[in-house]
């Protein structure tokens, strides 16, 4: 026990101090690096895509940039030490860390790749990123199991195995969609783009975000017992997406028009932070209300143990909200820029933008309840159930029965 | 002083949050309707879908273009009215509030705080004590004062958060604000321009009536591209416009795609949509009884009547490329080109109307010439395509002479159906036409004679109508919008997530630490809170507390929680 704890000490002290700062200053200097690159490097980016950043000269761009990022960094940090400390860096370093291993995995997962003359468009099963997918499905769906069972048998090591699995599915999710990102251009140049075109590719990046989102709020606050209630909520997106590739929907396929702008790579990343949370809301709800029916009924205090309280599942939801809402808001805001760049207005009462609208004002009134009327714990935790169905609806549901411009998500 | 005013009861309602949460629920419901409603569609598919009573129900409420009626209007004057009265009455305290509060606090607050601490530290002074715990909190924004012997150190973070929901609020009126500018004085509609011509005005619905608005300039379309992937799915739509005012080009040959509009005077040009703009074709029409053929040449959209016959052909869409899926049911789609097809629909005396599509190229499967294709809908909907293949490929004139004679030969037969009387008289048509040179490829010739034996007398007109030349001429349909209110939009929006951002993550902490002297030291007592984010401000706490132990430890002996 001691031994573990004596590991994440370690693990979080290399976060703080000047290694963390040094290192998210060299992480910022090779983000600058890279975009540097894309607005005034050679012949500028245009139809290579990723593979525009593939090549030497990106590298040493981005090279140039992580040094001059560690050398300032690490200056900065041992002139003034109290920068070192800056909450900025210390809770974002994490996230760039993780970033860095899925592109890390991904570079590994395209040694596996077919030869180049045995990729067809037509048949993509021998792709790798499929194995590597069908990897996050099977670890996110042992996670969920041993998070129940953790719930059962909370001192035995099946809580930090559903973590571990849990982080297995991320890293297997992340790296996928990026290795798809390099296929797409492997089948054609011209298809090339980013792996946030259909459904089934967006349903892995909201699995990834979910299960994201949730860990994070897990290792803060340790709060394991929620993850009996998040995971099955993505393991039912896994099932979806299992059915979806049986369909035939997996494919890589060429963008429409419509879909061809840099607009695309960021409004629907930002959009699925925001359903991400959401469901991660809704995985608190659900959790506050189980403990609440079982606290009535009088359940085994070995079991309640396990649970969070019912005011930390309160904030919980609540702060899952507080990641998602702002998000959410920020990336309907792009997608009305987009819609104002590609449609002929920023906003045309599409059933999506409508339902985005929806979603919008039904968290929006959970706030004001929550703040102004100072509402708390059983109905607040339906609305994050309620609101989570809205979202659904919005995701999915619109999709499926109401057709408009955003028709290229269409089952 | 505070006269009350008739209207006090009415301001106070509208400014309740039970009415804030009302009307966020109804808009939400209200903007429901419209998705499942189609909005917008053909008056008659709405009598045919709901029926008159129905029909005549909805109508009137306006719910085929719910999003533009007074009601809904209505609706987001009064979301805004509630808004104003809520600002109005809410940001005078919440100014006062993030005004610096009073350093000085009573022990009995002190007390209620749910975050406290007290350390009795003995040998150090008050004055000692106040440095050590002020460089403890530098992070914090910190007032000092002294009252009745005891000092006291006010500590703030985030004491700017209420300028969350001020900017949050007023965001949301600005967006409105500028959303109602932009429906006033701003325009939306559509205009289609055929290649090589221009146009000045665009068309757009308000309620069920198509208007019309002429712009200050005309638009010429000079071409219209579009290109595919390898796949034949279409990769860019591509129109190249020209400006023109006064008959002077202002923008000379511009291209435009889906994501690229083109920007003149604060009107923006979208590539919106694509058709056939009146294509000139000629269309072979083939005599199966006589195997002559003659050419007539008409346009899309234009209708050739046969004096003859009275049989007419209404053109009705070209296409030069055809992408279909030629894989079995059940095998993995396989798409393929066909080429160049003409639509038209074929009515005459005692004819049922059929809609047809001819292709240009004959078919070729597996590398094989199967001779000309056409598709027949029966019904004239586009799914209800059936392929109907005429066998023969009619740019060579020996395929039909084949065609003939074997039916002659087949005729000399009479009742002998067996397979070698078949197999006998295709072979003494093949020597009448072509003696004893028999072509490389007649079995393929074999197959199409055999196969226009089978289609061929069905065909109840007496011609063929086949794609034999084109002149492709496309109309590009174009979106033109003016919005003024547009930036007023997005400064709204930035100010929202701004406002978002201040009031989710940066929440006020306050702190009063109180330096008691005591006989041998000074006693100190730390009470904190926060508004927003309980579980990180606990973490925050007992970080605090831990570096204050630090800061304190040598000269402490007794430390005790309260």
């Amino acid at each position: 026990m001691t031994a573990i704890t004596a590991s994440r000490l370690t693990l979080t002290g290399i976060n703080r101090g000047l290694p963390g700062f040094a290192r998210f200053c060299t992480y910022i200097g090779a983000i600058i690096g890279v975009s540097a690159f894309a607005m005034f490097g050679p012949d500028g980016y245009g139809d290579e895509g990723l593979l525009y950043f593939l090549s030497a000269s990106s590298f040493s761009w981005i090279g140039i940039g992580a040094v001059a990022g560690l050398a300032s960094g690490t200056a900065l940090g041992m002139a003034r030490p109290s920068v070192t400390e800056s909450k900025w860096s210390i809770n974002i370093v994490p996230f760039l860390d993780g970033a860095l291993l899925m592109i890390l995995l991904a570079a590994i997962w395209t040694m596996f790749e077919p030869a180049a003359s045995a990729v067809d468009y037509r048949d993509q099963s021998n792709l790798f990123s499929g194995t590597v997918i069908m990897t996050m499905n099977i670890t996110l769906l042992a996670s969920a199991l041993l998070y129940i069972t953790h719930l059962f048998a909370p001192a035995s090591i099946v809580g930090r195995l559903a973590t571990a699995s849990a982080w297995v599915g991320v890293y297997a999710g992340g790296s996928a969609l990026l290795l798809r990102w390099y296929e797409s251009y492997m089948l054609d140049m011209a298809i090339g783009h980013a792996p946030v075109s259909n459904l089934y590719e967006v349903f892995i990046l909201l699995f990834c975000i979910t299960t994201i989102v949730y860990l994070s709020l897990e290792r803060r606050y340790g709060a394991r017992a929620m993850g009996a209630f998040v995971m099955p909520l993505v393991s039912a997106g896994v099932f979806f997406g299992i059915w979806l590739s049986a369909h035939g929907h997996a494919d890589i396929k060429p963008l429409v028009p419509a879909l061809q702008s840099y607009w695309m790579k960021i409004h629907v990343p930002m959009n699925f932070i925001g359903y991400g949370s959401f469901a991660v809301a809704c995985g608190a709800g659900m959790a506050y209300l189980v403990r609440e029916r079982l606290e009535m009924r009088g359940a085994k205090s070995s079991l309640l143990a396990v649970f969070p309280s019912l005011d930390q599942l309160d904030q919980l939801a609540y702060k899952a909200v507080a990641i998602g809402f702002p998000a959410f808001t920020l990336a309907t805001i792009l997608g009305a820029a987009w819609a104002a760049e590609a449609w002929g207005g920023y906003w045309s009462w599409d059933p999506k933008e409508t339902w985005a609208l929806i979603v919008w004002l039904v968290y929006g009134a959970y706030l004001h309840v929550r703040v102004s009327h100072g509402w708390k714990g059983h109905s607040l935790a339906w609305w994050t159930v309620a609101g989570f169905l809205v979202t659904v609806f919005c995701f999915i549901g619109v999709n499926m029965y109401l057709s408009g411009l955003h028709s290229y998500g269409r089952l | 002083m505070n006269t009350q005013h008739w209207f006090k009861p009415y301001f106070d309602r509208l400014s309740s949050m039970s009415l804030a949460i009302a009307l966020l629920t109804v808009l939400a419901l209200a903007s429901a309707i419209g998705t499942v409603l189609k909005q917008n569609q053909e008056q008659a598919d709405y009598l045919t879908q709901f029926g008159s009573l129905w029909y005549n129900v909805f109508l009137s409420l306006g719910l085929f273009d719910m999003y533009h009626t007074p009601w809904f209007f209505g609706l987001l004057v009064f979301l805004m009215v509630s808004l104003c009265v809520c600002l109005w009455r809410n940001v005078p305290h919440m100014l006062k509030e993030m005004r610096p509060g009073k350093v000085v606090i009573a022990d009995k607050s002190l007390k209620a705080f749910h975050h406290l601490k007290l350390w009795k530290v003995d040998n150090m002074q008050t004055d000692e004590a106040r440095a050590v715990v002020g460089k403890a909190l530098s992070e914090w924004k910190q007032r000092s004062a002294e009252e009745d012997g005891r000092s006291y150190i006010r500590a703030d973070k985030g004491h700017y958060h209420k300028w969350g929901y001020i900017l949050v609020h007023s965001a949301i009126l600005v967006i409105l604000v500028g959303g109602w500018i932009g429906a006033q004085y701003g325009f939306r509609g559509t205009m289609t321009v055929v290649e090589n011509s221009t146009d000045n005005t665009i068309r757009f619905l308000r309620g069920t009536t198509t208007e019309q608005l002429k712009m200050p300039f005309d638009v010429r379309c000079d071409s219209f591209f579009i290109d595919f992937y390898p796949t034949g799915m279409p990769k860019e739509f591509r129109s190249t416009l020209s400006i023109l005012e006064n008959g002077k080009a202002v923008v000379d040959h511009k291209d435009i795609i889906v994501n690229e509009p083109l920007y003149y005077k604060g009107v923006r040009i979208y590539q919106a949509s694509f058709g056939d703009g009146g294509s000139n074709v000629a269309l072979r029409l083939f005599d199966p009884a006589t195997g002559k053929s003659r050419v007539i040449n008409t346009e899309v959209y234009k209708t050739w009547k046969d004096p003859e016959s009275g049989i007419s052909i209404e053109i009705t869409n070209f296409r030069p490329f055809n992408i279909e899926n030629m894989a079995e049911a059940g095998e993995a789609k396989r798409f393929q080109d066909l080429g160049p097809a003409v639509e038209y629909v074929v009515r005459g005396p005692n004819l049922k109307a059929v809609k047809v599509k001819s292709f240009m190229n004959t078919f070729e499967l597996n590398g094989q010439n199967r001779g000309h294709m056409i598709m027949v809908s029966m019904s004239g909907q586009d799914r209800d395509y059936q392929p109907f293949p005429l066998g023969l490929d009619f740019s060579k004139p020996t395929d039909w002479q084949l065609f003939q004679r074997f039916a002659e030969e087949l005729g000399k037969r009479g009742d002998n159906v067996s397979k070698e009387a078949n197999f006998a008289a295709f072979r003494s048509a093949m020597t009448s036409v072509f003696g004893d040179k028999r072509p490389d490829n007649f079995q393929q010739m074999g197959m199409r004679v055999l196969q226009a034996m089978n289609s061929l007398p069905n065909i109840p007109w007496p011609f063929i109508p086949v794609l034999d030349d084109y002149e492709q001429k496309y109309y590009t349909g174009l979106e033109l919008t003016q919005d003024p209110g547009m930036n007023i939009v997005w400064v709204g929006s930035a100010i929202l997530v701004i406002g978002l951002c201040i009031m989710f993550y940066v929440p006020h902490r306050k702190l009063w630490v109180v330096f008691k002297p005591t006989a041998k030291g000074v006693e100190i007592t730390l009470g904190a809170s926060t508004n927003r984010n309980k579980m990180g401000f606990e973490q925050e706490f007992n970080a605090l507390l831990t570096r204050l132990d630090e800061s304190l430890r040598p000269q402490s002996n007794d430390r005790s929680t309260a």
